[in-house]
């Protein structure tokens, strides 16, 4: 039976090779495939530019696999169980902890250290056991957006500070227009609208939802406030219709569109933003406080990250590879390019040629902190999953108290951190 | 009494025939209005089925992407394949079963049958390792091979079907004349039995042309993609471009709605062959 | 080569590429998927521990999994019995005498119209009908029919609701053009031998109509059964198995324990138990099929 199949598959695999239909791998130079969602978000054509100028620097060729960021996830996730990952990889902090667990994604540590490279220059290294997994290129700051027009509409004459302030200004937008105050895309299938829509207003007022590493959800004095200030939002209808059902496309689109008054979205989308909806007035503030809060603000910063398969079988040059995108003048290249914050210290983009909201961002960003608690979270995308689905319940009425619905996300989460 | 019994069913039959035409017409109608649209446009209150900036927008930016274009390439040639290594080894088989006895026959022919049961889903994971084994990751010949094990068991039974209708003196005339049992299927079982293999052919072509599954989780690069995965990337971009999706979910079903308005007579004409076999 | 063997052998020799492709792309999956589902966790742990049926208790006793067959079994039975209704009415219609042949045509090809869809269209073209902001909502407050934009997708009370209708949308054309070829089968001499007995509009139907039809309504529903039960692509791009778990089925459950939680062998398991229920009904058909041959 063994030997039959083992002919069969043989057998397949030379029809399937007659056919013409295998690729074949090309022996004399190094080719490294690098899949990613950046070359998407970019200006068309940048991040081949950069590519090539590794490419003339050091001779190893780079193939670009760019798909937006969905599948991107989806082909990294197949690649990491089939072992067909493409040599280097764009990551996101939330896919860490489990590919790394899987053993899927190389150990950079023992990389850097054998190329002595020097990790004081990175900003951050996102670890797994006490080696480094991946490497942050650039990182994006999650600001809130406002449509100017819309809150001149409904008659809101300053920016909300506070969240008082804030609720106020939906109350308007909502007796005095046909628009939508808030959104949270809080979609199954895609439930980062609990990283970036809602525990950003968390981070905001120096709140946290881990401690010392473990989830600390219940008897968490901010968070309890902050799912209440989303109930308040839900009851009184001030957020967008349907998001049970939204992802964050729909919630930019709405905004793109004027339906919508604030979002929490990355910078990293101003550009497409400003080209798709040029007539669109909006701008960039600070995200409001809880009214007591006077401390500094944490802001959430997703970032590009970067890792090298563990089925790749060039290494050394893949390295080079990450060492170059990390180097000074190609890292502030790249952040100029995507509006971003480099993730090499010393590199010092040249953003005056940037949107001039891109700098209201900058300076909001170096008002605060940045922090991700997801970053390197076991399964991360089911711990916001979960607790997706606590809120809705709670939205809902289904669950009775805030405490109880922290109750059950925490249990939720204490049985991915065993 | 009888006339007007006549006039309330023709009464009857119409308004039906008007509300099915609406559930039926009306999705569709609605995702061709909006692919001329602009993306603000889509949700307007009130919505309009045609507005002033009606335009070829959305379809031109999808004929001037390369990669988008080559998605439907390689649409055609997949299931191109499919249709033809499926009708090819399909007609082989339902010829063994049409014409012979043999041993292991009925229990051949009972895997073959319900393999139309098995859902994809349960197989996706075991193809992620067999693929890679075969080095057929991300080629044409991991989507071929695995939409074949989907398609050709309706192939077989309906061909099996067919073949029975045919009188088996036919071959052996052609044998008798010196011609091989090769020889009788092609060329005189087969061309008499045309209505119904493109009646075959064309749900081949639906299968292969619509699967989803198998073409995102068993390619990589762009360049070995699907109309439908293309459709779904554009769902992926950081804001829904809703008049390009429409656009080319226009595009991804025209070939299919070719097909069924040009072979309409010959596909329900292979059904009833098959359905009264 | 001996002729009495070669004669043994023809028939194998037809069936040789079908076998092989079988073997390779069915069998042996099949052995892997049952084999993975014996083990702690396949591909993300390097050194999975057999763990025998450990893995089955843990998936039948997990209640998010009885809840998405419940939720599996809501959606196929009413998209069965939908599309069995729906279908058979087009079909009936378009079989009348009334109808001329070029209005029969059109209204065919209009009828079948949802059936030229991959199901990621199908899916956002409904998202966008049924979007809180979209035309359906439109409508039904213009005719105030409702007073409230009805979130179809986002409310967990009627979202599997939403989504069965979105199904049966896309399903009926296939019963339709099956029923309207079993009608135009049936010979017309069984309708006079029942009008000579008296029997009206419905007695013919009951009495001839559906006895002829038996076979291929069954099949369908055979068949349909497995689709529906199967159906993933429509439901992952609509709701994503949410809000909570108001749409998950059996086929979400499986790809969200696979790609989200890289439980494999969760992943298998549940993949193994759906593979059993539509081997099962797979015999069934045969049977039947074989029954009626």
């Amino acid at each position: 039976m063994k030997a039959f199949a083992k002919k069969a598959l043989v057998c397949a695999a030379a029809i399937a090779m007659t056919m013409g239909m295998a690729t074949s791998a090309k022996a004399e130079d190094v080719t490294l495939e690098f899949q990613q969602w950046w070359g998407v978000e970019l200006p068309d054509g940048a991040l081949q530019e950069i590519c090539d100028g590794f490419t003339a620097e050091s001779g190893v060729k780079i193939e670009l696999l760019s798909n937006p960021y969905a599948d991107t996830k989806t082909q990294v996730a197949a690649g990491a169980a089939t072992g067909t990952m493409a040599d280097v990889v764009g990551l996101d902090g939330s896919w860490v902890y489990d590919f790394a667990k899987q053993e899927a994604i190389a150990n950079l540590s023992e990389l850097m250290t054998a190329d002595g490279y020097d990790t004081a220059q990175l900003s951050d290294q996102i670890q797994y056991q006490g080696n480094t997994y991946m490497i942050p290129v650039v990182n994006f700051a999650y600001p809130l957006y406002v449509n100017m027009d819309i809150l001149e509409e409904a008659g809101v004459e300053a920016i909300p500070t506070t969240w008082t302030e804030f609720l106020d200004a939906c109350a308007k937008i909502k007796e005095n227009t046909d628009k939508a105050a808030y959104c949270i895309p809080l979609s199954t299938e895609a439930p980062n609208g609990i990283q970036n829509q809602f525990s950003t207003w968390l981070w905001a007022s120096g709140g946290t939802l881990m401690k010392d590493g473990k989830p600390a959800l219940t008897d968490n004095e901010m968070l309890t406030k902050v799912v209440d200030f989303f109930k308040t939002m839900k009851d009184n209808g001030y957020l967008t219709d349907g998001v049970e059902a939204m992802k964050e496309q729909d919630m930019v689109n709405e905004f793109e569109n004027g339906r919508l008054a604030f979002m929490v979205d990355g910078i990293s989308h101003l550009t497409t933003i400003k080209t798709e909806s040029p007539d669109l007035h909006f701008t960039y503030a600070p995200m409001p406080k809880e009214d007591s809060y006077e401390g500094q603000s944490g802001m959430d910063v997703a970032n590009w990250g970067i890792g090298i398969a563990e089925n790749c079988e060039h290494k050394a040059e893949a390295m080079k590879f990450i060492e170059y995108l990390m180097s000074p003048e190609v890292n502030a290249k790249l952040s100029q390019l995507a509006n971003a914050f480099p993730g090499n210290n010393t590199a010092a983009p040249d953003y005056s040629a940037n949107d001039e909201l891109f700098l209201t961002a900058f300076e909001i960003f170096q008002n605060g902190y940045a922090i991700n608690e997801f970053t390197g979270a076991p399964t991360a995308e089911d711990l916001m999953r979960s607790m997706n689905e606590q809120l809705i319940l709670y939205f809902d009425g289904d669950t009775a108290s805030v405490a109880d619905m922290l109750t059950a996300t925490q249990t939720a989460w204490e049985a991915a951190y065993e | 009494m009888i006339g007007q019994k006549k006039l309330w069913v023709k009464i009857l039959i119409v308004v039906i025939l008007i509300l099915g035409a609406i559930w039926a017409g009306f999705p569709v109608v609605w995702m061709i209005s909006n692919s001329f649209k602009t993306n603000a446009e889509i949700f307007e209150l009130p919505p309009r089925l045609i507005t002033e900036n009606f335009s070829f927008t959305a379809y031109a930016k999808i004929f001037q992407n390369p990669e988008q274009v080559r998605f439907f390439i390689n649409s055609y040639i997949i299931s191109g394949i499919v249709v033809i290594l499926t009708l090819f080894i399909g007609i082989m088989a339902a010829y063994a079963f049409s014409r012979f006895e043999f041993k292991g026959k009925s229990v051949i022919n009972t895997v073959i049958v319900a393999v139309q049961a098995v859902p994809p889903i349960t197989l996706l994971i075991p193809y992620l390792s067999l693929i890679v084994s075969l080095k057929l990751f991300n080629t044409f010949g991991a989507l071929v091979l695995t939409y074949l094990v989907f398609t050709l068991p309706y192939c077989i039974l309906m061909v099996t079907g067919y073949l029975n209708t045919m009188p088996k003196d036919l071959d052996e005339a052609v044998m008798i004349d010196g011609g091989s049992r090769w020889t009788a299927l092609w060329k005189i079982l087969i061309p008499s039995a045309i209505p119904g293999l493109i009646s075959v052919g064309m749900y081949t072509f639906m299968q292969a042309w619509n699967e989803y599954l198998f073409a995102l989780t068993l390619t990589k690069t762009n360049d070995m993609r699907t109309v439908p995965v293309g459709i779904n990337l554009l769902m992926g971009q950081h804001a829904y471009e809703w008049n390009q999706m429409m656009a080319m979910s226009v595009l991804g079903s025209l070939p299919i709605l070719v097909l069924f308005l040009f072979f309409q007579k010959y596909f329900i004409a292979g059904m009833t062959a098959g359905a009264v076999k | 080569m001996n002729s009495k063997l070669k004669k043994t052998l023809t028939p194998y020799g037809y069936l040789l590429p079908t076998l092989i492709l079988m073997t390779i792309l069915l069998v042996i999956p099949i052995i892997m998927v049952i084999r993975y589902s014996l083990y702690d966790n396949v591909i993300a742990n390097k050194n999975p521990a057999f763990v025998g049926l450990a893995n089955y208790v843990t998936v039948l006793s997990d209640h998010d999994f009885w809840n998405a067959i419940g939720h599996t079994l809501f959606f196929v039975i009413i998209s069965i019995i939908a599309h069995m209704l729906i279908g058979m009415t087009f079909a009936l219609i378009l079989n009348t005498r009334y109808l001329g042949a070029r209005t029969k045509g059109i209204f065919r090809a209009v009828y079948a119209l949802p059936w030229m869809f991959t199901a990621s269209v199908i899916a956002i073209t409904w998202r966008m009908v049924l979007d809180p902001n979209g035309v359906l909502n439109y409508i039904l407050m213009t005719l105030h029919i409702t007073s409230e934009k009805i979130t179809f997708l986002a409310s967990r009370d009627i979202a599997l609701q939403s989504v069965t209708l979105i199904n049966i949308w896309s399903g009926y054309p296939f019963y339709m053009i099956s029923i309207l070829a079993g009608l135009q089968g049936i010979s017309p001499d069984l309708y006079e031998a029942a009008a000579l007995d008296g029997a009206d509009a419905i007695h013919s139907f009951t009495g001839v109509t559906i006895p002829q039809l038996k076979p291929i309504l069954i099949s369908l529903i055979m068949l349909d059964f497995v689709w529906t039960l199967q159906q993933f692509a429509l439901i992952w791009m609509t709701t994503g198995g949410g809000p909570v778990n108001a749409t998950e089925t059996v086929s979400t459950w499986i790809y969200k324990q696979g790609f989200t939680k890289f439980q494999y062998s969760m992943a298998s398991t549940g993949a193994v138990i759906l593979l059993i229920v539509c081997t099962i009904i797979g015999i069934l058909y045969v049977r039947q099929q074989r029954a009626e041959a």
